[in-house]
């Protein structure tokens, strides 16, 4: 098969997937009951992704989960927040990947932090309230955590999954 | 599997988070007034540094808050609950005294947020 071909067929398989893990972590009942506090799932394909095909792809995929998630369950209003947190992580995570000094674990909790921070930024733009950042710490954290849990799972995949790991490229 | 940069890293968040949350517990400014408003309405605004007597009356309730020393105390409420006159003073930016049934709230104020409220409103 060719790169391109291969590469297409992945991304698509792997948006599905990643829409199918928005719907579980929507039916999840949160365990902190705090909004924006989640585990982010769905982050784990994006971040799987990133590593098996490219920046590229990963960055369309997450965009592609993103509206049709938001068109399905969360609504216009979370969809925004999505986007500015899931665009302001990929790139993070890209950016970080390219330096190579980071582990998937690390790229991933960078990710979690920073998708925390663009929906803190668009909930201000939105609410027109700097004290909105007062709730950053909290989400920061989780972000943290998160990050780190799903870059572990992450990097469990990549070694595991026998396709995956033999690059598209 | 771990990097060090990925140590570094979580250190430099972990110690970032912990200086906000750090920031976020002592930012509260002393306020300079204070904001009485009944059912959402702004009844009034009294300076927090004289020391005064505020008496709300509305309907058939009444509640009185004390200005003393900088600092804010409900102490009389004919409401059931009594949660306001138990709350303990109140002297810095944003901390509230609310008495849900008489639906009387007390707010400190900062000098600045006046202006912003108004442009925001």
């Amino acid at each position: 098969m060719s790169y391109r071909t291969k590469s297409l067929a992945l991304s698509a398989v792997l948006a599905a997937l990643a829409l199918i893990f928005s719907y579980v972590e929507a039916m999840i009942p949160p365990i902190i009951p705090m909004p924006g506090v989640k585990l982010g799932i769905a982050n784990l394909v994006i971040i799987v992704a990133l590593y098996s095909i490219d920046f590229k792809h990963a960055f369309s995929i997450n965009i592609v989960r993103i509206l049709v998630a938001g068109l399905l369950f969360s609504g216009l209003f979370g969809m925004l927040y999505s986007l500015a947190g899931g665009v302001l992580s990929i790139i993070v995570m890209g950016l970080l990947k390219k330096t190579d000094l980071f582990s998937i674990v690390g790229v991933s909790m960078a990710g979690g932090v920073t998708h925390n921070l663009g929906q803190l930024i668009v909930a201000a733009l939105i609410v027109e309230n700097q004290k909105m950042f007062l709730y950053f710490p909290i989400l920061l954290f989780s972000g943290l955590v998160t990050g780190i849990l799903i870059g572990i799972a992450a990097h469990l995949i990549n070694n595991n999954v026998s396709s995956l790991k033999e690059k598209v490229h | 599997m771990i990097k060090k940069a990925d140590i570094i890293l979580f250190i430099v968040i972990l110690v970032f988070g912990l200086a906000l949350t750090f920031l976020c517990f002592t930012a509260g400014d002393k306020g300079s007034y204070v904001d009485v408003t009944v059912k959402g309405d702004l009844y009034g605004s009294y300076d927090l540094s004289k020391d005064q007597v505020i008496t709300v009356n509305q309907d058939s309730h009444t509640n009185k808050i004390i200005i003393k020393d900088g600092k804010v105390q409900m102490s009389f409420s004919d409401c059931k609950g009594q949660d306001c006159v138990h709350h303990k003073e109140i002297s810095k930016t944003n901390q509230q005294i609310t008495c849900l049934p008489n639906k009387v709230m007390v707010t400190v104020r900062g000098a600045w947020e006046g202006g912003y409220d108004v442009i925001s409103n």
